[in-house]
């Protein structure tokens, strides 16, 4: 009896000590994060209900004036819808153009080969934005490589303007996201038992048919997946814009930049910001609901 | 006409054959099972007749038609996989419907044939789950409904059985042999299981390192395995090389051997008297096979009997319906036998004697 009774305690206190290991070696990160993330975002959420005077000097008065800013007028509606389109275009490409290169990926003949592909793939990651961005200057200016090109086969008669628009904005995004999109649709597809191929076509259904019916919905997953972090990025990024589109574009990124930085307007820049982030937040979480859906449907 | 002919089937992967030269005719309505240890290219045969791989040389044909080249989708072949593979995101309904819905049917006759096929595997109510939420028997007969659903000219079966436990595998054998006699469909049946083969099949196929050892009814691949190979694979067996002894006395109608490494006494050779067969006409050595089950065990030296041999008791494993005793030879040489439980009133200990003793008609001769 007693050794029955001294068991169960002697476990728990294991499991508290264990317990109590796990904290300690998670602390320093919890104290980082706790210092330059939470605590900042707190701040950015105060802030952003703050009142300022014509020299943007913050006022010791709190109201919903900034958020008001935001959403009554036409130019920060209108930055607000244009920052969701191009996000949501960068995401459809991204996907759309990821899903060829998953299947090249999965379909390797060899490691070799596939871990050629890997390199290749995330090589885009590898390089710094600035470097990445200068190229597509290059590449897209007036008298730049593609006018060039299309200049001397006589297709075009005058230069076309490529930069500094959203289109550029968009291209330089599908560039640099393009992976983050591509690994998991290659995971979700290699996951895919290769019997199930084997099971269509045993009951008569040719590739193509095959491919629609089997391979495309149990990759939904992972396009999802892919989805929700490519819209999240392309959502919240400004180096990008700002190098191949001008600080000019109608993104929000690019507003809160300029607000913060150059107007000094932070109480605005704050409101945009967790606009901007609830946003984003509704958006992928009405994804990840999508995605935890189908998976559910799948594997209970 | 739906029996399937293989005509020379060969097959390579690199540097290994993987099938060789294998040649067999399964017969319209037939169970046919292709037996053979892991490796023997048993599921390589499959994957050719499926049409998943193409063979290195020969042909298939379905029905007297060759079908080697056509890509198999064309082949109209139900398949069961080991796994089941049923398509996750897919009910059981849309599993099951899933061949019909191509070949363009009718919504109401597609209904209709479903749910037949659900019955006929003893599912009716089963359509709207998913395949998670059913057991592995429940989904295994998913996917016997799935590929009979399209009432394809031969059923093909991936080792269909070896991830359901004992106890199901055993109702499923029963269910799966009665349903392929009611549709009355050509099938083959890849398994590593003898007994599942054994209990299923109208004839069996031996492979080993991608030949085929031998053809034949259950019957004839137990009791007069073709050669070494299928002995071996098929059930326990003693094996015993022998010498012929032309001019020993012996009881009418056999013949006299002389075991090599099986000593009756120090020194001298286990006398063996095999029956008369014209296959051991003039030969001088011959393997010889004895199933331990035919080897009668008495504590007492029988009357009358052509052969008892003194068997010193090395191990007793208990079965529950048999009791397996493996000894030796005085003069050295092992051999094993099978009881039946009620042959002891007290099982017999390690160390002690039993007298072992056969008919002529049990040592078969091999090769």
């Amino acid at each position: 009896m007693a050794r029955t009774n001294r068991t169960p305690g002697a476990e728990s206190a294991g499991k508290y000590r264990r317990n109590l290991f796990s904290w300690v070696m998670l602390t320093p990160g919890l104290i980082f994060l706790g210092a330059f993330l939470a605590v900042p975002f707190l701040l950015l959420f105060v802030i952003s209900f703050r009142d300022v005077d014509n020299w943007m000097n913050m006022l010791p008065t709190y109201s919903l004036n900034q958020y008001l800013e935001v959403f009554t007028s036409r130019f920060y509606l209108h930055m607000i819808w244009t920052t969701l389109w191009v996000a949501v275009a960068t995401t459809v490409i991204c996907i759309a153009l990821a899903y060829p290169a998953a299947y090249l990926l999965v379909r390797a003949p060899n490691r070799t080969v596939r871990t050629a592909l890997y390199v290749i793939l995330v090589s885009p990651l590898l390089t710094s934005v600035v470097i990445r961005t200068f190229a597509w200057i290059v590449l897209l200016a007036q008298n730049g490589l593609v006018n060039e090109v299309l200049m001397k086969l006589a297709l075009i008669s005058e230069p076309l303007r490529l930069l500094w628009n959203l289109g550029a904005v968009i291209i330089a995004y599908v560039q640099v996201m393009l992976p983050f999109a591509v690994l998991p649709i290659a995971t979700s597809m290699g996951e895919i038992d290769p019997r199930l191929r084997q099971a269509s076509m045993s009951l008569g259904a040719g590739r193509l048919r095959t491919f629609w019916k089997v391979t495309l919905p149990l990759t939904i997953p992972g396009m999802m997946s892919g989805a929700i972090i490519v819209f999240s990025l392309a959502a919240g990024s400004y180096i990008t814009p700002l190098l191949v589109g001008g600080r000019l574009q109608p993104l929000l990124p690019l507003a809160i930049y300029q607000q913060v930085l150059q107007v000094a307007n932070l109480p605005l820049g704050a409101a945009m910001s967790i606009t901007l982030l609830i946003l984003v937040g509704v958006l992928v979480a009405g994804m990840g609901l999508i995605l935890r859906r189908w998976e559910g449907r799948m594997h209970g | 006409m739906s029996q399937i002919v293989l005509r020379n089937i060969s097959r390579r992967f690199g540097a290994n054959w993987a099938l060789k030269q294998v040649n067999l005719e399964v017969r319209e309505g037939e169970f046919f099972s292709l037996l053979g240890p892991s490796g023997c290219g048993k599921t390589t045969l499959l994957n050719i007749i499926a049409g998943f791989l193409e063979p290195t040389t020969g042909e298939v044909y379905i029905g007297g038609r060759d079908i080697t080249g056509l890509a198999p989708y064309r082949r109209d072949i139900g398949m069961v996989f080991q796994n089941y593979a049923l398509f996750p995101h897919l009910n059981v309904f849309e599993n099951v419907a899933y061949g019909l819905r191509i070949r363009k049917m009718k919504k109401a006759e597609i209904a209709a044939r479903v749910e037949r096929c659900l019955a006929a595997v003893r599912l009716e109510g089963f359509a709207e789950r998913m395949p998670h939420q059913l057991s592995g028997g429940q989904q295994q007969r998913v996917a016997i409904a799935r590929a009979l659903a399209t009432e394809p000219k031969v059923l093909l079966l991936d080792e269909p059985l070896s991830n359901l436990d004992a106890k199901l595998r055993k109702d499923m054998q029963t269910e799966l042999r009665s349903l392929q006699r009611r549709v009355g469909i050509t099938t083959i049946l890849v398994t590593h299981d003898q007994e599942e083969a054994l209990s299923l099949s109208d004839r069996i196929g031996i492979l080993g390192d991608g030949e085929l050892k031998q053809v034949g009814t259950p019957l004839e691949i137990y009791r007069r395995p073709a050669n070494r190979f299928v002995a071996e694979f098929i059930g326990q067996v003693n094996l015993i090389e022998a010498q012929a002894l032309p001019g020993a006395d012996r009881p009418p109608g056999t013949l006299a051997f002389a075991a090599r490494g099986h000593f009756a006494a120090p020194g001298e050779p286990l006398r063996l008297y095999a029956e008369e067969h014209p296959s051991l006409a003039g030969r001088e050595s011959v393997l010889f096979m004895l199933r331990p089950e035919r080897i009668r065990l008495s504590p007492e030296p029988p009357e009358g009997a052509a052969g008892v041999v003194e068997l010193r008791i090395e191990s007793v494993v208990y079965a529950g319906s048999a009791v397996r005793i493996a000894g030796v030879l005085p003069g050295g040489g092992e051999l094993s036998a099978l009881s039946s439980d009620p042959s002891f009133p007290v099982l017999p200990e390690p160390g002690g004697i039993l007298y072992a003793s056969w008919e002529p008609g049990d040592l078969i001769p091999i090769e």
